[in-house]
């Protein structure tokens, strides 16, 4: 289970308005439990496009995407109820304010359960629950998220993800606004929701520090074309990330200048400051 | 004469909490300014105020010697340029090109002028190719380098950024800073708003607000000297100087890393 990419292609049709990269013949797999994973690249890249396929948002123009057990083409299969796919797939777009609609928190919450037929009981006691999954009490139940910080709307907008129970939860740039606490705040949440549920969590992001401390696997977009699939290690010690116009995580930076201005051989893949200076008071020993 | 001279600000938008209270901030001419606080720190609705987008409730805002009045703001703006952090909240033009004209229009820039400039800003943000496409459709990324062009083109005294950078991948970020680093060298004022160290590094002083009122204002080399200062006001030291303070003073080899890596957040 989970998604399978299988040689998909997406074009926007010629007299299209939207300018938004094509994707070309891409090929990978997500699993349906236990994955963090980042999708990374330069603006414009392709990473929104394919997001969207994730969930049967688009469809591809050449090849499938196989979603659940049900094979996503170009021609709209009638015996596949797209709405339950995305029951399994959630996507959190990118500015909350594109998917918040509703006067208080709990009804935009709930919104998503009742289109899936759940009872109304049912669905608030899961507002409630997954409100305090992202860290907000029930005192947010009655507010207007028009009224609530970036953060916080942030926060109900994957409450209302959340609450559709995904296997698999997608998020478009989650952090970017955020400042250094929130975007901690934010990523340990995420990490306790895979470690606690198992779901696979897929980020689009371009924040490097956060990929390497977090995620477990980098897909990196390239001009629309998937050029590197593997962990975040494997990027910052292999890839070729001026080409992919990326840079590396700060930690790295500044013991890479420690090296070459001193003249030291530290090992420079640390993935947080207090790892960095461990490897730094080993090296000077030497 | 300052080129933005604050007094005794204050602002709050229901009349009852206030959102900045006792701002006192003069800003001399080619300054780079970082402006620094946690989400809510009242640091956006600061640079509003500077462009007249909202209005003190009390105290009084000088540009170039000139108070922010209803009468005069609409001429003081032309020396302001704003780039905001959500591009979507400053577009106008039916395409790239219409709405980077769109500033120079109000600033009646001759049209043969406009022209040249556009193209000139344009490729400066990388999006020469795609001048006819409507902005709605770009990416985030890519409307944030279209916003910015637009701006640049306006060839303000004041260019104030508003966390413009969060949308930006790292190398359109790199870009974007080393082209403010251009600005300054020809003697533009600027006004960086952030809550990113890294970035605020590339600043000659930094002014810390928190929870509305400014907590510190000083030169970076000082500021940096008090970590904690940037912990209480909820905010990250930059890499370095977190991996620098877990390094011995006394031991002479951690102490020779130590130096290099003060060195190292200075010479930005």
């Amino acid at each position: 289970m989970g998604i399978r990419f299988r040689e998909v292609s997406y074009h926007y049709p010629q007299n299209h308005l939207q300018f938004h990269q094509a994707i070309e013949k891409i090929s990978f797999q997500v699993s349906a439990k236990g994955e963090f994973i980042a999708l990374v690249g330069h603006t414009g890249s392709g990473k929104s496009t394919l997001a969207q396929h994730m969930n049967a948002l688009i469809f591809p123009t050449e090849g499938s995407v196989e979603i659940f057990g049900h094979s996503v083409t170009r021609k709209r299969n009638r015996k596949i109820r797209y709405n339950d796919l995305r029951k399994h797939v959630g996507l959190v777009f990118q500015f909350p304010e594109y998917q918040l609609f509703e006067e208080t928190v709990e009804k935009d919450i709930i919104f998503g359960p009742l289109n899936y037929k759940v009872p109304l009981d049912e669905a608030k006691t899961i507002a409630l629950k997954t409100l305090a999954q992202v860290g907000l009490d029930e005192s947010y139940l009655n507010r207007n998220p028009f009224n609530l910080s970036g953060g916080e709307k942030k926060r109900v907008s994957i409450a209302g993800i959340l609450a559709l129970d995904p296997d698999i939860l997608v998020l478009d740039e989650p952090t970017s606004g955020l400042d250094p606490e929130g975007k901690r705040v934010l990523m340990d949440l995420f990490q306790s929701i895979q470690f606690e549920t198992d779901k696979t969590i897929v980020i689009i992001t371009h924040d490097m520090d956060l990929v390497y401390q977090y995620t477990s696997r980098v897909l990196v977009m390239n001009q629309g074309k998937l050029v590197f699939d593997g962990t975040p290690e494997k990027l910052f010690r292999t890839a070729p990330l001026t080409e992919y116009q990326l840079s590396m995580p700060e930690t790295i930076k500044v013991l890479q200048a420690i090296n070459e201005r001193l003249g030291l051989s530290i090992d420079i893949y640390q993935k947080t400051a207090e790892a960095a200076i461990q490897a730094i008071k080993e090296a000077v020993r030497q | 004469m300052s080129m933005i001279n604050i007094q005794d600000v204050t602002f709050s938008y229901t009349g009852k909490r206030l959102i900045l209270k006792d701002i006192n901030l003069t800003v001399e001419q080619g300054e780079w300014v970082a402006i620094l606080g946690h989400n809510g720190s009242g640091k956006s609705t600061l640079a509003k105020l500077l462009v007249g987008l909202l209005e003190p409730k009390s105290g009084t805002i000088a540009i170039d010697g000139v108070l922010l009045t209803p009468d005069t703001l609409y001429e003081e703006r032309k020396k302001i340029g704003i780039v905001f952090q959500n591009p979507d909240n400053q577009f106008v033009g039916v395409s790239v090109r219409d709405d980077i004209a769109f500033g120079m229009e109000n600033l009646n820039v001759p049209r043969e002028e406009m022209l040249e400039k556009i193209q000139f800003y344009a490729e400066k943000v990388g999006m020469s190719d795609l001048l006819e496409k409507e902005p709605s459709t770009l990416s985030g990324g890519q409307k944030q380098r279209v916003a910015i062009a637009g701006i640049l083109a306006m060839q303000t005294k004041i260019m104030i950024f508003d966390e413009a950078t969060s949308m930006l991948d790292p190398t359109s970020r790199n870009e974007l800073m080393s082209y403010i680093s251009t600005l300054h060298d020809e003697g533009i004022t600027i006004i960086m708003i952030t809550h990113d160290m890294e970035e605020a590094l590339y600043a000659d002083r930094l002014v810390v607000l928190k929870e509305g009122a400014i907590f510190e204002d000083a030169a970076k080399a000082i500021l940096l000297r008090k970590p904690e200062r940037f912990r209480e006001a909820r905010l990250d030291l930059p890499m370095a100087l977190k991996i620098q303070s877990g390094l011995s003073k006394t031991d002479e080899k951690e102490k020779r890393v130590r130096d290099f890596l003060w060195e190292f957040v200075s010479a930005k």
